[in-house]
């Protein structure tokens, strides 16, 4: 009461302002800018709704929903399929060697989306494509048996890419589950199939739909396989439609204003549901409260049938995509593997990358961005944990949906609505690094306050008023009580957000100038410029370094944490 | 105990929780003063407010209403908006759980009050070292948190509490996660500690038998208010309060009116439908007001054959009766009323016995029928 202007005011308080920043300019501008006539600083800008209207009353409009709605609900069940049936092998059956799974699904994690992408169209182009001249040697067809240039082989790249998050989310649900409930159905006298269709599916179902819309959500904001495939392909989203009217001249940023809105408004409605699904699981999840050892289904001979179907899948999924870059980066033209080339094998893409102008600056500004944003988001979603979690503050309830909004919003609409953010107030970071730095906090904010609250809540309030009452002051308890406590959550979301603040495309790819290159970028240039092998390499780089990260990171996490 | 200094004064402290129309009123107006030095519990069941008060000695929650002062010093007084913060409040805690912290040793949870108020590095070491000799960890200062049996960890959380010379130690039902056995020893070795370095210590529990054992003074509390303070003794023996008497340990209770209050070493007299009784009434009651007797299942003793001689003694039938070894635990109809009594055990009792029952006028507590107000300002004197 003495003291208003107290430390941890001034840290709390000074946190929600920069939340409420981060998360409500840019959905204001985003909209203000959908109802401008042109952009900002230049002369006549007044309000209109011709944006919706030339948005709504293009015929191609809905040739765009129908797209991405096809796309979005075919990423959604490929991967769910892949995902679930891997998760179910992992969690309820016998299947052999399965403790391999975990790690060979966590594998495509670290590659980043454009060169998965990149690496399907090396394996599915119907001229170059490894697999399709495989198949044509083998079966001697006449023409490719595949194409990547098409809604099918668009959705195949996104899926399979998409898949270990499935994975990880099923694997959970089904571990989660109190296999009781399905006892007791068995000593009730029901057969298996009875039990599953009776009582596995209705207590799965919350969890398969969240991942469901989580998907969908996923599939409508993708960015790297529309652009790289679609496009070429014109097979246009909303992701790439708005990407192109940015990207044309002039560039028309009204048109992308409503189309941004237009995307957002789908995403956020996935997003609402799946919230309010969650929120009845989480609530049900308490309700079964400890953790239950799983039944495991012996599955006798089948066993050998569903280990090899994982592996074929692990074979598809990530043997294939990563020995393809790999191939590409040390071969001096593109060409299937053969012996011819095998003889040239070279280190010449690697040495030309590292020697590129822009090379030195695209890592630096990829590491900072990287290292940076994942700090930062961190330290801030702790905080914003804590008051959402522990605190009994007015507002915090406000405080916490906010943070969660950017994850409604498209990395492409977050763009375009940072371009407006910048162009408008007179902060004058815009096509500097910083602004990618607010634009990454922004939308990793989400992630971090997932993990920071998650790991906030299983903190007994006790260990942190035993620091109170032995004196402590608000900001020794935070430093010495709870964020060493918080560590391996911390460490973990931190690991998360680095990885995917290095692989970042959809946003930077609106806000970026010369000297504020990412890596990314400069793989998307280098593949649009046609050079493949040097993508490749400077793929093969990209994931070194997200290891070498992910390692480092994981090394400091043991330091600081707990040794339990 | 009147020319103690009082250590904790708390003056018609109330507490809401919650917002709105689920507002609860957890705290109406509690007031009570804890001597210095002394082991005061408070007592009650969950609900009752008594862990709500106790955090709010600590700071930990912020009551709307009233006073707090520790050693004099007002710690919360919302008249004047005093409210010195848990950091700066000369307390130590014992959490239900402990609150050991994880990422720490033994020696650097202890040592962290000390820490904390940045205490040269030999003076951490010495008081830590001295604090651990007293709760018996003497040896154990390198031993990470998470390898302590659940006892060693309440010692840890004794001497990190103890280590700053607090002026209160704030014990929050620290025996209920131990299992039976180690829970009665704890009991011994917790009395034993307070009486060494003689502190102030509030403990706080919904455990009578725990209570009684330990106490120098026992508040016993209920949905937000104080019913009774007194000795584990007086509370027992002679409770004025009947959610007292049934709150610790057994009882029978026998309605009636007070015919007559006696007075002087005279019993009074009490109509009840067993007929006229004498009885030791409570100052509170008065002629023809409605009372209840308190009478404790030990203190009837049972005749086969009828006494001579004298009054309060009724006719039963038993009902039951259950041998457990230190005693016979029976049911005794008298009427259309069950009494629970409990007989020596060689006293051979067999269901359907005709038996008869003594009920010693100084064992029979009258006590007010009405038991929804709290303690009133008159009773709070002694």
């Amino acid at each position: 009461m003495k003291a208003f202007f107290s430390f941890q005011t001034l840290v709390l308080v000074g946190c929600s302002l920069f939340v409420l920043y981060l998360a409500g300019i840019p959905l204001l501008m985003l909209l203000y800018g959908s109802f401008r006539s042109a952009p900002i600083g230049e002369p006549g800008a007044a309000y209109t709704i011709q944006n919706y209207v030339k948005a709504y009353f293009d015929r191609e409009f809905y040739f765009l929903f129908w797209n991405s709605l096809k796309y979005a609900v075919g990423t959604c069940a490929i991967s769910f399929l892949i995902g679930t049936y891997l998760a179910w092998i992992n969690e309820r059956t016998n299947t052999p060697l399965k403790k391999l799974f975990m790690v060979m699904s966590l594998i495509p994690f670290i590659i980043p989306g454009i060169l998965s992408t990149i690496a399907w169209i090396l394996l599915l182009s119907p001229k170059i494509g490894l697999i399709n001249l495989a198949v044509k040697g083998l079966l001697g067809l006449e023409s490719a048996p595949f194409n990547i240039y098409s809604m099918g082989g668009m959705v195949w790249a996104e899926g399979i890419h998409l898949y270990p998050l499935v994975f990880l989310l099923m694997s959970a649900a089904f571990r989660n589950m109190d296999t009781s409930l399905e006892e007791a159905a068995l000593t009730a006298g029901s057969s298996t199939f009875t039990t599953f269709r009776k009582v596995t599916l209705p207590l799965m179902r919350p969890a398969m739909f969240g991942v469901l819309l989580i998907m969908f959500v996923r599939g409508i904001e993708a960015f790297e396989v529309p652009a790289l495939v679609g496009v070429p392909a014109k097979i246009s989203v909303f992701t790439t439609k708005i990407f192109l009217a940015i990207h044309q001249f002039p560039s028309d940023f009204g048109l992308a204003g409503a189309y941004a809105v237009t995307l957002l408004v789908i995403s956020t409605v996935g997003v609402l549901i799946y919230q309010r699904i969650t929120r009845g699981e989480e609530r049900y999840a308490t309700v079964t409260g400890k953790g239950y050892r799983p039944r495991v289904i012996d599955l006798g001979l089948w066993k050998y049938v569903t280990c090899a179907s994982a592996f074929l899948i692990f074979f598809l999924a990530v043997v294939l995509p990563v020995f393809i870059l790999l191939w590409s980066s040390f071969i001096p033209y593109y060409g299937v593997p053969s012996a011819e080339l095998m003889a040239k094998l070279t280190l010449a893409n690697y040495k030309y990358i590292l020697n590129y102008p822009l090379a030195l600056t695209a890592f630096k500004n990829s590491f900072y961005l990287s290292v940076g944003s994942a700090t930062l988001v961190m330290l801030l979603t702790s905080v914003i944990a804590w008051i959402t979690v522990k605190s009994k503050l007015p507002g915090r309830i406000f405080l916490d949906n906010l943070a969660f909004i950017p994850i409604a919003m498209p990395g492409i609409v977050l763009g375009v609505s940072l371009i407006w953010v910048y162009l408008t107030l007179p902060i004058p970071i815009y096509g500097t690094i910083w602004v990618l730095l607010l634009a990454y906090i922004t939308k990793f904010m989400p992630y971090g306050i997932r993990t920071a609250s998650a790991s906030m809540i299983q903190i007994n309030k006790e260990l942190e008023e035993a620091s109170l009452t032995s004196g402590g002051t608000w900001f020794q308890t935070f430093r010495k009580v709870l964020l060493p406590l918080l560590m391996p959550g911390f460490v973990a979301g931190w690991i998360y957000i680095s990885i995917i603040s290095l692989r970042e495309l959809s946003t930077s790819i609106l806000l970026y100038s010369y000297n504020s290159t990412v890596l990314s970028i400069m793989a998307f240039d280098l593949w649009e410029g046609g050079q493949y092998t040097y993508v490749c390499a400077l793929g093969v780089l990209m994931v070194l370094l997200l290891v070498a990260m992910a390692y480092t990171a994981r090394r400091l996490g043991a330091r600081l944490g707990i040794q339990a | 105990m009147a020319d103690k200094r009082q250590m904790v004064q708390i003056e018609s402290l109330e507490k809401y929780f919650g917002e709105d129309k689920e507002r609860v009123h957890v705290l109406k107006g509690i007031s009570l003063n804890i001597p210095e030095g002394s082991l005061y519990t408070f007592l009650g069941p969950s609900g009752c407010g008594k862990t709500t008060t106790l955090r709010c000695v600590a700071g930990l929650e912020r009551p709307e209403r009233g006073k707090i002062a520790i050693d004099g010093n007002p710690v919360f007084a919302s008249g004047e908006r005093v409210y010195v913060p848990t950091n700066k409040r000369p307390i130590g805690m014992v959490f239900q759980s402990y609150a050991i912290w994880p990422h720490m040793t033994v020696f650097q949870n202890v040592a962290y009050p000390l820490t904390i108020h940045r205490r040269p590095k030999s003076e951490i070491k010495k008081r830590v070292e001295d604090v651990l000799r007293i709760v018996g960890l003497h040896g154990l200062e390198d031993r990470p948190a998470p390898k302590l049996s659940g006892g060693q960890q309440q010692r840890v959380a004794f001497a990190r509490a103890l280590v700053n010379e607090p002026k209160v130690l704030l014990l929050d039902e620290p025996l209920s996660n131990l299992d039976a056995k180690l829970r009665v020893q704890m009991r011994f070795e917790i009395k034993a500690l307070q009486r060494r370095i003689n502190i102030t210590t509030i403990f706080v529990t919904h455990d009578q038998s725990e209570a009684l054992a330990i106490s120098d003074q026992i508040a016993v509390m209920h949905a937000g208010k104080l019913i009774e303070v007194g000795t584990p003794h007086q509370l027992y023996s002679r409770p004025t309060r009947k959610f007292t008497a049934t709150f610790l340990g057994l009882t029978n209770l026998i309605e009636g009116k007070v015919i007559e209050m006696g007075g002087d070493s005279k019993p009074g007299r009490i109509e009840t439908k067993k007929g006229i009784l004498s009885f030791i009434p409570a100052t509170s009651l008065g002629r023809n007001q409605a009372a209840v007797i308190s009478i404790r299942p030990e203190h009837i003793p049972v005749h086969k054959e009828k006494p001579q001689g004298l009054d309060n003694v009724v006719e039963g039938t038993v009902k039951e009766a259950i041998f457990m070894g230190d005693a016979y635990h029976c049911q005794i109809a008298v009427g259309d009323m069950l009494l629970a009594v409990h007989t020596h055990p060689f006293l051979n009792m067999s269901p359907g016995e005709k038996v008869y029952l003594y009920l010693d006028p100084q064992s029979c507590n009258g006590l007010p029928a009405e038991d929804t107000e709290g303690m009133d300002e008159t009773m709070m004197g002694d």
